[in-house]
C-alpha cells in the first residue's frame, strides 16, 4: 500500500511538471486513476482487517450472548456475500476483456487494471474473515471512528472528515 | 420495492456492516431483481470507474501532507507561536486552541487529524492550568470542526466531486465564514474563562513571539505555498495537494530534521488506509447512483417538493433539517456520498448555486461531527480528555451554537460565502 500512495505522489508530481514543460504527459490522468482504484480496493482490505470501515456500531455493541452473535453472523454473511459477487463478476469482466487495452497506454492490458476488483474482493472476504473471531468476542475497534497517526487515544484506521 | 430496499439498507447498517457494503449490496440487488444475474458484471465495472475519480487523488495527499507535518514536529512548534501571540488572554489555552486549530486545518484538511494532533498536546495543558477536562474537550472539538470549511476540506473535495462544483471555488467560499467562526469561536471562549475565572496562560513578550516564531516560521509558510498554487490556478486542487506533500516532507525532513524513515511510512500507510475507507464509499455510491437514475428517484423527490414550495428560503431550511437530522447518525463522507447525488436535482431546480450548497452542507455535516451518538471528531477529544462524551456536550453546545449561527448565515446571507468566490472567480 505504501508503494502505490508514493507511486500516487511521483505520478502526479510527474504530470505537473510535464504539463509546466510543455509536453503533458497523455497516460497520467489514467496511471493516476487507476492507482487510485488499486488504493481503494487493496486499501480497503487493510482496513477490514482491523475493521475500520465506517459503520453503526450503536446496536451491535449494546447487544449481548447470543443475539449479538446472530446479529454480527448475520452482517458478516452479507459482507462476504457481496465481496463473494464483486469477485465473481470482476472475473466475468476480465474474461470480457481479454485482448483490450488502454487507451492512453497501448501496451497495458485493460484486465490488468481491472484485476483489482475481483482480487481486491477476495482479499476483502479473507480480511473480514480473519478478523472475525475478534468481532465475535466484542474486541474490535469501534468501526468508523479515525486515528490519524500518532494519536494513541483514538482507534485505529478510519474517514477524515 | 424502493420501501423494501430502504428496510435492507437501514437493516444492514444496524446489524454493524460498513455503509459501504450496505449501500452496494442495496443497489446489487435492486439491479439483480431489475434484470436478474446476466446484469452482475456490470457491477463489477461500475465499482472500478467509481473508484477512479481523478480529483478524488487529492484526499490521499492531503492526508499524507498533514501526517508528514503532524509526525515532524509542527502541531509543538504552532502551539508554542500561537500560545506566544494569544496566551495573554484570559482562558488564554483556549483562545490558543481555536488558533492553532483553524491553522493546522489549513494543512491537514482533516478535523480529526486536527483535534488528535493539537487536543493531545493542548487538552492535558488546559487540565493542568484547572480548565475542566469537558470545556477542554468542547473547544478542540468545536475548533477543529470548523477545519472542513478551512481550505482546504476533504469534505469540500468530496462533495466537489459528487456534486460537480468546482473545487477550488468552494476552497474560496469556506474563507470568510470560517475566518468569522474562529473568532466568534475565541470570544465565546473568553466568555466561559471569565465565568469561569480561568488565568492567562503568559504574559505578552515580543521577544517570545519572536523566538516561537522563528521556530514556526517554516510550517506558517506552507499554507501559503499550498493555496496560493491552487487559488492563482497555477496548479489544480489535485496538484496543489501534491505539492503540499513535496513542501511538508521539505519542512519536515529538511528543515525540521524531525522525520523518521519510520514515521513517514506509518503516515503513508495510514493515509493509504483512511482514503481507502472514503473510497469504498465513493464507489458503492456510483452503483447506488445508478439504481436512482434509473428509478428517477431525485427528479421524484424535485417533482413532489417544488409542488408543495417553490421558495428557495423553505427548502433551505428543510435541506438544513435534513442534513442536521442526518449527522446525527452519519459520518460526513458517507452523509455526502448518500445525499449529494440525491438533492443535487433539487437544488439546482430551486437555484441554489451549487458552491452555496456545499457550504451548507459541510457546516452541517461539521455541527454533526459535535453532535452524539455518531460524533467523530468529539468523541476523539473526548477521548484525549478522558472525560465523558454527553457531560462534555452540554459545555459543547455553546460552541455548537457559533457553528450553527454561522450556518446560519451561510444559508440565509449567500454573499457571505459567494462574496469572494464571485471577486475573483466569476
Amino acid at each position: 500500500m505504501a508503494a502505490l500512495v508514493s507511486a500516487l505522489v511521483l505520478v502526479v508530481l510527474l504530470g505537473v511538471a510535464s504539463r509546466k514543460a510543455g509536453q503533458a504527459f497523455v497516460w497520467y490522468d489514467e496511471a493516476a486513476s487507476i492507482l487510485l482504484a488499486w488504493l481503494t480496493y487493496y486499501g480497503a482490505a487493510l482496513v477490514a482487517l482491523r475493521r475500520g470501515h465506517m459503520g453503526v456500531p450503536t446496536l451491535v455493541d449494546r447487544l449481548r450472548g447470543r443475539t449479538r452473535a446472530a446479529v454480527v453472523i448475520g452482517g458478516e454473511v452479507a459482507v462476504v456475500g457481496f465481496f463473494a459477487a464483486m469477485a465473481w463478476a470482476g472475473w466475468q469482466v476480465q474474461q470480457a476483456l481479454a485482448g483490450t487495452m488502454l487507451v492512453s497506454m497501448p501496451a497495458v492490458p485493460a484486465a490488468l487494471a481491472q484485476s483489482v476488483i475481483p482480487i481486491g474482493a477476495a482479499l476483502f472476504i479473507v480480511a473480514q474473515l480473519w478478523s472475525l473471531p475478534a468481532a465475535l468476542s466484542g474486541a474490535s475497534a469501534g468501526a468508523g471512528e479515525v486515528a490519524p497517526p500518532q494519536s494513541k487515544s483514538a482507534p485505529a484506521g478510519s474517514p477524515s472528515s | 420495492m424502493t420501501a423494501a430496499l430502504v428496510v435492507l439498507l437501514l437493516l444492514l447498517v444496524l446489524a454493524n456492516v460498513p455503509i459501504a457494503v450496505a449501500l452496494g449490496l442495496m443497489a446489487t440487488t435492486a439491479v439483480v431483481a431489475a434484470s436478474g444475474f446476466d446484469a452482475l458484471p456490470n457491477i463489477a465495472l461500475v465499482m472500478f470507474t467509481g473508484a477512479t475519480k481523478f480529483p478524488l487523488i487529492a484526499i490521499p495527499l492531503f492526508i499524507l501532507a498533514g501526517a508528514i507535518m503532524n509526525a515532524s514536529g509542527i502541531s509543538t512548534r504552532l502551539v508554542a507561536f500561537a500560545s506566544a501571540v494569544f496566551g495573554f488572554i484570559r482562558g488564554g489555552l483556549a483562545t490558543v486552541s481555536i488558533a492553532a486549530s483553524l491553522f493546522f486545518a489549513e494543512i491537514s484538511g482533516s478535523a480529526v487529524a486536527d483535534v488528535a494532533a493539537l487536543g493531545s498536546i493542548l487538552i492535558p495543558s488546559m487540565k493542568k492550568k484547572g480548565y475542566s477536562p469537558e470545556f477542554a474537550a468542547a473547544v478542540t472539538s468545536s475548533s477543529a470542526t470548523l477545519a472542513v470549511i478551512i481550505p482546504p476540506s476533504i469534505p469540500l473535495i468530496l462533495y466537489g466531486v459528487m456534486s460537480g462544483a468546482s473545487v477550488v471555488e468552494l476552497f474560496v467560499a469556506g474563507i470568510l465564514p470560517g475566518v468569522l467562526g474562529g473568532l466568534l469561536m475565541m470570544f465565546m471562549a473568553y466568555l466561559w474563562a471569565r465565568r469561569a475565572k480561568l488565568e492567562a496562560d503568559q504574559a505578552f513578550r515580543l521577544g517570545r513571539v519572536w523566538a516561537t516564531f522563528k521556530e514556526a516560521g517554516w510550517s506558517l509558510v506552507l499554507p501559503v505555498i499550498i493555496l496560493g498554487g491552487i487559488f492563482s490556478g497555477w496548479v489544480t486542487a489535485t496538484e496543489g495537494a501534491a505539492l503540499a506533500v513535496v513542501a511538508a516532507l521539505g519542512v519536515g525532513g529538511v528543515a525540521y530534521k524531525g522525520l523518521t524513515r519510520k514515521k513517514l511510512a506509518r503516515a503513508v500507510v495510514e493515509a493509504g488506509s483512511q482514503t481507502a475507507v472514503v473510497m469504498l464509499l465513493v464507489a458503492s455510491s456510483a452503483l447506488l447512483g445508478d439504481y436512482l437514475t434509473e428509478v428517477r428517484a431525485p427528479q421524484r423527490i424535485v417533482e413532489s417538493i417544488m409542488g408543495v414550495t417553490d421558495s428557495r428560503l423553505a427548502i433551505l431550511a428543510m435541506l438544513n433539517g435534513f442534513l442536521l437530522l442526518l449527522g446525527l447518525f452519519l459520518h460526513s463522507a458517507a452523509a455526502i456520498v448518500l445525499v449529494v447525488p440525491i438533492a443535487m436535482p433539487l437544488v439546482e431546480a430551486a437555484g441554489i448555486d451549487p458552491v452555496h450548497f456545499g457550504m451548507i452542507v459541510a457546516l452541517n455535516l461539521g455541527v454533526g461531527q459535535q453532535t452524539p451518538p455518531v460524533a467523530s471528531v468529539l468523541v476523539t477529544a473526548c477521548s484525549v480528555a478522558k472525560t465523558d462524551i454527553w457531560r462534555t456536550t452540554r459545555t459543547n453546545l455553546w460552541f455548537v451554537g457559533v457553528l450553527l449561527a454561522i450556518l446560519a448565515l451561510v444559508t440565509y446571507v449567500p454573499a457571505f460565502s459567494l462574496s469572494l468566490v464571485e471577486a475573483f472567480f466569476r
